[in-house]
């Protein structure tokens, strides 16, 4: 028994936090399950090999696609750069989305839900955790993408960069936030949405070709989708030359797509707040929370 | 515990009751790969994934050519359409061993059964090529009404290719299947892996041309890189825009036949193998915790 039930008199006493222990023990979820995630970089080296190779043969695909068509050399950079960034996407859609259904069928979820922290932590650790492991494969893609296939990159502002990249991880990891809540409810089902959640929004992401090329599609995906955004902006960045008069050209300037991330991230990190309390008391009244396969 | 020995004969077992178990499990496939949904949710899941790969495709090639050589589009969207079945019978074997051994935990019991495994895991996996082929029809669909795919079919040609094609196809599955009994978690991962390798070595998507000059020769002995060629003149009444594209029609049915004769009896005795060894080593229950 710890010291905090000890000293108590109570239960309803003892079940009283202090603010600054909830935070402690929130941070200590955010932690743990950040852990296995990070530490998995080095204790399963299989997984290093499937989450390189697998966006790596994508990548490898599209750019012979450009050059049996001639394209120009930008496009191959296009694509090495989408490349690196579908491995993120990939991490949200089954690491963050489905992550919660999987976490029921091997029974953790009832853990998560009785245990004394908000599951937005344990969303949090997993998110932070992704983003790390997710990095390193990231940076194999462009690296070993860029030394095969010969891009070349023009990066005048690295910190503006920097910025621009972890501000679009925030509404994607906040969206798989969300869709971890929609994932449990849609039981089941959230398996076939995550497999819809690949090749369409490759397309609709523009992480193949730029995102002017599907113009009336394209505007509406700037605006609801935090890769789409991301990637025109980090495009702009990285080939800095692209004529302005051609398909190559961006959707939006950086400055404005900097501000709808921005939006993005607070919209999805609310809604998944939402979502989630909405999700636990349903789930709760119906039962489900606990049944396996379903 | 390990399933150590092969079961004895059985006696009056028959062709019937391998195909009462392989009937069954299309049924079971089919429930489990539906996940037993809304059958219009599932529908639209299933369509729209192929349609958006192949619309990948169409429109990084409009942006580079503005639509002119529709030869090479009409290379993509054939490639791109034929390509699910690829994926669809290698992940469906694959995954229904997989499934069956670590989520439902049932192989060890159907392993068993007087048919044992083969035929029902034919049957398990048939719903995931059923898909595949819907797939295949609405992609190429797609092609001829809005992006002006000029099919010419010549069955004569066609039917043969494809049948010695899923016939190929089938049997880098099976022995995919067995070797991921095989595996711990990673396993879940062959299949894309590996169909994501063959479709860079087959000419799915661009003429084995553009491949570095040492993978070329790995293209030539791969029967899917035969199968699609074949199937593209079946469909189109023309081959690839590639080097591969001068071979006469006669000779790529003539390597598509041979590398199927090939694939399959080696798939075959590799299952069998697989199998025998997982039995030893008591992979059959084995739970990897994936």
């Amino acid at each position: 028994m710890s010291s905090y039930h000890a000293l108590a008199k109570t239960p309803r006493e003892a079940a009283e936090w202090s603010t600054g222990r909830l935070i402690r023990v929130n941070m200590r979820a955010i932690v743990g399950r950040a852990y296995p995630r990070i530490i998995g970089l080095t204790r399963e080296p299989s997984w290093i090999f499937f989450e390189i190779l697998l966006p790596f043969l994508a990548v490898s695909a599209f750019v012979f696609v450009y050059r049996a068509l001639e394209a120009p050399e930008e496009f191959i950079g296009f694509v090495v750069l989408g490349g690196a960034m579908t491995a993120f996407w990939l991490n949200v859609v089954w690491m963050m989305a489905a992550q919660f259904y999987w976490e029921k069928d091997q029974g953790n979820l009832e853990l998560y839900f009785s245990a004394p922290m908000h599951l937005m932590s344990i969303l949090a650790g997993m998110a932070i955790g992704g983003l790390v492991m997710t990095s390193s494969r990231a940076l194999a893609v462009i690296g070993i993408g860029s030394i095969l296939f010969g891009v070349s990159y023009d990066i005048q502002q690295p910190w503006l960069l920097a910025g621009v990249f972890f501000l679009t991880m925030i509404p994607l990891y906040g969206m798989g936030m969300l869709f971890a809540s929609l994932f449990l409810m849609w039981g089941r089902e959230g398996f076939h949405l995550a497999q819809l959640l690949q090749e369409p929004i490759y397309f609709l992401g523009g992480v193949n070709f730029p995102i002017r090329a599907i113009m009336p599609v394209a505007a509406l995906a700037i605006a609801v989708l935090p890769l789409a955004v991301g990637l025109d902006a980090m495009r702009q960045l990285v080939f800095p030359n692209s004529d302005p008069e051609e398909v190559l050209a961006p959707m939006l300037p950086v400055n404005v797509e900097i501000v709808i991330l921005a939006v993005m991230g607070v919209v999805f990190l609310v809604a998944a707040r939402l979502a989630l309390g909405y999700l636990e008391r349903l789930a709760r009244r119906e039962g489900r929370l606990t049944l396996r396969w379903q | 515990m390990a399933v150590t020995g092969r079961a004895a004969t059985v006696r009056g077992l028959m062709l019937a009751d391998a195909w009462r178990s392989f009937r069954t499990a299309i049924g079971l496939g089919w429930a489990v790969e539906s996940n037993w949904s809304d059958p219009f949710l599932f529908s639209i899941y299933t369509l729209v994934k192929p349609l958006a790969a192949a619309l990948i495709l169409v429109v990084m090639f409009q942006v580079i050519t503005g639509g002119s050589n529709p030869e090479f589009l009409q290379f993509l969207i054939v490639g791109s359409a034929l390509w699910n079945v690829v994926f669809g019978v290698m992940a469906g074997l694959v995954q229904s061993i997989l499934e069956d051994r670590e989520r439902y935990r049932m192989i060890k019991y159907v392993v068993v059964t007087p048919p044992s495994l083969f035929p029902f895991l034919l049957g398990r996996s048939l719903a995931r090529v059923a898909i595949s082929f819907v797939a295949v029809v609405l992609t190429l669909a797609v092609g001829v009404v809005f992006l002006g795919v000029d099919l010419q079919v010549n069955l004569l040609y066609l039917v043969p290719a494809t049948v010695l094609g899923v016939l190929a196809v089938m049997a880098l599955g099976i022995f995919m299947a067995g070797w991921c009994l095989q595996l711990r978690q990673e396993a879940w991962s062959y299949p894309e892996a590996i169909a994501g390798a063959l479709y860079l070595v087959s000419g799915a998507i661009f003429p084995i041309d553009i491949l570095p000059t040492f993978i070329q020769p790995i293209a030539y002995i791969m029967p899917t890189t035969w199968w699609l060629e074949a199937s593209r003149r079946g469909l189109l009444g023309h081959g690839t825009p590639g080097v591969i594209g001068g071979v006469p029609d006669g000779l790529v049915m003539l390597f598509l036949l041979i590398s199927t004769a090939v694939a399959v009896p080696l798939a075959l005795a590799a299952f069998a193998w697989f199998m025998r060894r997982a039995r030893q080593a008591g992979l059959l229950d084995m739970v990897t915790g994936s």
